[in-house]
């Protein structure tokens, strides 16, 4: 009953029944435990994706608690997500079940990833989101797992979806958006199209000293093209999928607003092809899950304006891995045994004879068990890694072999609705190709980067008959040693990494998600997160960074969502807050950049025409206070813009 | 309803902002120095600091407090020449111009040409003109009086500094962007006719250049940071040949009335050194003059005739605010003073 309330909440939209393979599997055996709420970590919904017209993916994750993005501004512009104050690179993304590697940055742009094709996004450090995921996956500092339309089954009645959709808006913005899935029987194929595009020339007011400096943001252009289908089949106790996905994007990179000099015009064309394909089979005691996917990644940078000799940088930077490995799990009255392997191999190849050739062979191994009984869980893991590198220009990186541990107690009472988690990992994560081999700046002697994170968490869960409430809370410690930071060792031009740094973080979030039956036509919806992070510097007891809050990293972030329906209308005010931040890791008035609060206002109607078809008019209007704002100090970031959006759905 | 009032008085309550500080310095400058900070590349943060002899106060933005904007991005030089001040901008690509006692802003000349950044590096005056190297490949004549930019004189690739000697400008071309084949030359312009008469091959990475009290013109090249060390050489500037190199570390240069500091800063092992060395026999006197101790990351080296003492410029590792190290002439250390981000250059007023 309490779970059917919690669903008649999800209004006033579509409400969608796919499930994918993975989440079929039996994660969770029967018990009182399994009956409360899984809500330690944090999912983004579909409902939250349609109703705040995100420009991007990185726009989805910045309502996760503890999530910082760092935002170099406009469509497409680079966006990195750091969970916890790990570092971007500690997180590792999935989509639909298969990561996404980057070895040339170690950071995936989630500027570039559409969002109209996204059923969800979950994050989480501890461990939490499938055991049948790539064991990559599952010993990552933290993960995000996307999940996405074209990848999921159809429910068993269905046997066509189909979702099209249109945006307009400030800045010369045009998405389009189409894709369909039949499935008559055992068989499904899926099929989609989208391009986004803006011209991106957006007016900024700046503080420059004790005047207001007022421009338009130029070389800001965008537009992309991503296309892909899935074939797949679903039996009863095995499924199947294959899949490809492309995407090309060509851009300008504005840069950073220089004072007196608006001369950007550096392009960056990326190309990327992705194959995919999985199988997976289960029974009453086990399920098996086979994986293999394939990335190329190509970058051309050019900058015309570059002052050397051959008049301009033009380079390419052809970057592909390979990954497969399985999973796989045992259930028993008490126990779920789970264990897997995974193998990428990776190269990067750049046209500049000056730039290494590394080659990547990346091993994992996982095994763990997770344990049941009464209100007790306990999950344990111990993995392994063996990273081995080669360079075909050059000196290569030593190998690297790292054994890591991961135990999580928790306790469910199931009358009082309360659940408490305790929890500990050690990860880490491998220095990038940029960070081992980038001309000058590459320093191949890097070691990995270490995580340590403790939590403990608390998820309350009081039962009224009109309110559907969900508190969660978290503190939480983490310490990164051997930091990798650039510093300058060649010259003041010439910057290269080393593993200096020593950070620990001493943080603390809480997150509240209430559901209002007003009335049987007025609803209401709250999500509201906080989170707290010191994270300081420990490198150097004499640096006069000792102990200051490391660079941009806020002590307070906070969103908060509001929404109304009544019948079919809705209305969604969305805040995100982060405080003021430095540039550097000193804390001086001088380094000090603004805090800021973004409102963004959605309005929203669904037709719903006979039983299948939707029809969905919505116009949202980003930063309504028209606050000048900037994620990095000089990439300042638009005003006051809107979007309307035309969507259609059957099924 | 409600929940949407709360809304918005959390708005605004995070929209309040702390007040600006306000900035106090006096109208006109002295007994004090202007530091000029470079600041982080695309960080909009160079900055000007005052150092009140008085008191031994420092304010950081002086610049912002003069003119009620930033100086921009990477200042690279600030020089005085008659009743002005000079700062040249690198990356904001702009050469401000000031008024020397009261440092408000004369003029700011924008250094951009046909859609690209000339990145002004350094300053030279001579006569009537200001020549400021840019590095775009050029050496820039701006007329003193009517502050335009009269001509662009093409010389090697990256042109890093410039000194006059003997009616000729020596402009070392560093390449430095283009590496790792850098550029080796100096290029010599007849101050008469705006040509550049030749360049001479003097080593890889041409960097700073001084003039000794004879004439000759000293030069570092810099080497590749690796194989090839930073060496001092010396060019005869009646004959534009190189005559002369030095087998000591050496990364700047600052002439100490009729003798040179010569410093030296290792990256890789982040250890400094300060000597003295004789223009006048062609020999180091002291390899180390100063105790550099007190110095962290050394970043350059002053010496001011009229209060007669020497400035050591600490750039704290780049990414920490930095220091001006004040020394006696005979090499005692004196006091520091905490400036912005990254010192390279000082004006002291008497």
């Amino acid at each position: 009953m309490r779970c059917c309330l919690f669903i008649l909440f999800f209004i006033p939209a579509w409400v969608f029944s796919q499930k994918d393979t993975i989440q079929n599997i039996q994660e969770v055996r029967a018990s009182d435990f399994a009956r409360i709420p899984r809500k330690l970590n944090s999912s983004i919904t579909q409902e939250d994706i349609l109703e705040t017209n995100p420009t991007d993916v990185g726009d989805i994750i910045r309502k996760i608690s503890g999530a910082n993005i760092k935002s170099y501004g406009g469509l497409g512009g680079l966006k990195t997500v750091s969970m916890r104050s790990l570092g971007a690179s500690h997180t590792v993304l999935a989509m639909d079940g298969f990561s996404l590697p980057q070895l040339q940055t170690g950071q995936v742009n989630l500027g570039q990833m559409q969002v109209d094709n996204l059923l969800s996004v979950t994050a989480a450090n501890d461990n939490s989101l499938n055991t049948a995921l790539p064991v990559s996956m599952q010993v990552s500092g933290s993960s995000v797992l996307i999940r996405t339309f074209e990848n999921t089954f159809l429910a068993a009645e269905d046997t066509l979806a189909i979702r099209a959709n249109a945006k307009y808006g400030s800045f010369g913005r045009l998405d389009g958006y189409l894709a369909a899935k039949y499935q008559p029987g055992k068989l499904m194929v899926s099929l989609f199209a989208g391009s986004r595009q803006a011209q991106g020339r957006y007016p900024y007011s700046l503080k420059n000293g004790l005047q207001n400096l007022t421009g338009t943001r130029e070389n800001n252009d965008y537009r992309d093209f991503n296309w892909g289908t899935v074939l797949a089949a679903k039996f009863n106790r095995s499924s199947v999928r294959i899949g490809y996905r492309q995407k090309e994007i060509k851009q300008g990179l504005p840069g950073a607003v220089i004072f007196y000099n608006q001369t950007q015009d550096e392009r960056l064309t990326t190309d990327e092809k992705n194959a995919f394909m999985d199988y997976t089979i289960w029974g009453e005691r086990f399920s098996l899950r086979m994986h293999a996917s394939g990335l190329l990644h190509k970058l051309e940078y050019r900058d015309p304006d570059f002052l050397n000799g051959a008049g301009g940088i033009n380079t390419v930077y052809n970057n592909r891995s390979a990954n497969g490995g399985a999973t796989a799990r045992l259930f028993t009255e008490h126990f779920t045994f789970f264990g897997g392997i995974e193998q990428i191999a990776a190269d990067l190849t750049v046209d500049d004879s000056l730039f290494a050739a590394p080659v990547r062979f990346h091993n994992y191994g996982l095994l763990g068990a997770i344990f049941w009984w009464k209100r007790i869980k306990i999950k344990g893991q111990l993995s392994s890694q063996y990273v081995s590198e080669r360079n075909n220009n050059g000196e290569n990186a030593p190998d690297q072999f790292r054994i890591n541990p991961f135990l999580s107690i928790e306790l469910g009472k199931y009358r009082k609705h309360l659940r408490h988690q305790i929890w500990y990992k050690n990860t880490f994560r491998m220095p990038s190709f940029n960070e081992l081999y980038y001309n000058n700046v590459g320093n191949n002697a890097l070691l990995p980067e270490d995580a340590h994170q403790v939590n403990y968490g608390i998820s309350i869960v009081p039962v009224e008959r009109k309110l559907d409430l969900h508190i969660r809370s978290n503190v939480f410690y983490n310490e990164v040693r051997n930091k990798i930071v650039a510093i300058p060792t060649q010259n003041l031009f010439v910057w290269s990494m080393q593993n200096i740094g020593t950070v620990r973080v001493y943080g603390f979030d809480a997150m509240v998600d209430a559901k209002w039956n007003i009335t049987s036509y007025w609803k209401s919806v709250l999500t509201a997160n906080y989170t707290y992070q010191r994270t300081l510097d420990y490198t150097d007891e004499d640096s006069p960074t000792y102990r200051n809050q490391v660079a941009y990293i806020p002590l307070h972030t906070a969103n908060m969502d509001l929404a109304f329906y009544y019948k079919k209308t809705g209305l969604r005010v969305s805040n995100y807050f982060i405080s003021e931040r430095y540039t550097l890791n000193e804390n001086v008035p001088q380094n000090k950049i603004d805090g800021f609060i973004i409102t963004d206002v959605s309005i929203f109607h669904t037709f719903k025409i006979g039983e299948k078809h939707h029809l969905r008019a919505q116009g949202t209007v980003k930063n309504v206070f028209n606050n000048s704002y900037a994620y990095i100090r000089s990439f300042v970031m638009p005003g006051t813009n809107f979007l309307i959006s035309m969507s259609y759905a059957f099924n | 309803m409600r929940l949407i009032s709360a809304v918005f008085i959390i708005v605004l309550l995070f929209s309040c902002k702390k007040e600006e500080p306000m900035l106090c310095v006096d109208e006109t400058l002295n007994s004090g120095m202007a530091v000029l900070c470079e600041g982080l590349f695309q960080q909009n943060n160079s900055s000007i600091s005052w150092v009140d002899f008085s008191d031994n106060s420092v304010t950081n933005e002086l610049f912002v407090a003069k003119t009620g904007r930033q100086l921009g991005d990477t200042g690279n030089d600030m020089k005085r020449y008659g009743g002005k001040v000079y700062v040249a901008v690198n990356i904001s690509s702009t050469i401000e111009v000031l008024d020397a006692n009261s440092f408000t802003s004369v003029k700011q000349i924008e250094m951009i040409d046909g859609g690209t950044a000339k990145q002004p590096r350094s300053i030279a005056f001579y006569g009537t003109n200001v020549y400021v190297a840019c590095f775009d490949g050029y050496v820039d004549v701006i007329d003193t009086t009517s502050l335009n930019v009269l001509q662009r004189i093409q010389v090697g690739t990256n042109p890093e500094d410039l000194a006059v000697s003997n009616g000729k400008l020596y402009v070392s071309n560093s390449g430095g962007l283009n590496g790792p084949v850098m550029d080796s030359t100096v290029s010599v312009i007849d101050l008469t006719t705006h040509t550049e008469l030749q360049k001479i091959v003097v080593g890889l990475n041409p960097g700073e250049i001084q003039v000794d009290q004879g004439g000759d013109v000293y030069v570092i090249t810099r080497g590749n940071y690796g194989s090839i060390p930073s060496r001092m050489k010396r060019i005869n500037t009646q004959l534009d040949v190189l005559e002369e190199e030095f087998s000591f570390d050496v990364s700047g240069i600052s002439p100490m009335n009729d003798k040179f500091l010569v410093s030296y800063y290792d990256y890789s092992t982040t250890q400094s050194s300060v000597g003295l060395f004789n223009p006048q026999s062609e020999t180091l006197e002291n390899a180390s003059y100063l105790d550099v101790s007190p110095v962290n990351t050394l970043y350059g080296v002053h010496y001011d005739i009229g209060k007669n003492k020497i400035f050591l410029l600490d750039a704290m590792g780049f990414t920490n605010t930095g220091y001006v190290r004040e020394y006696d002439v005979l090499g005692s250390y004196i006091i520091s003073y905490h400036v912005g981000l990254n010192p390279t250059e000082i004006l002291v007023y008497d």
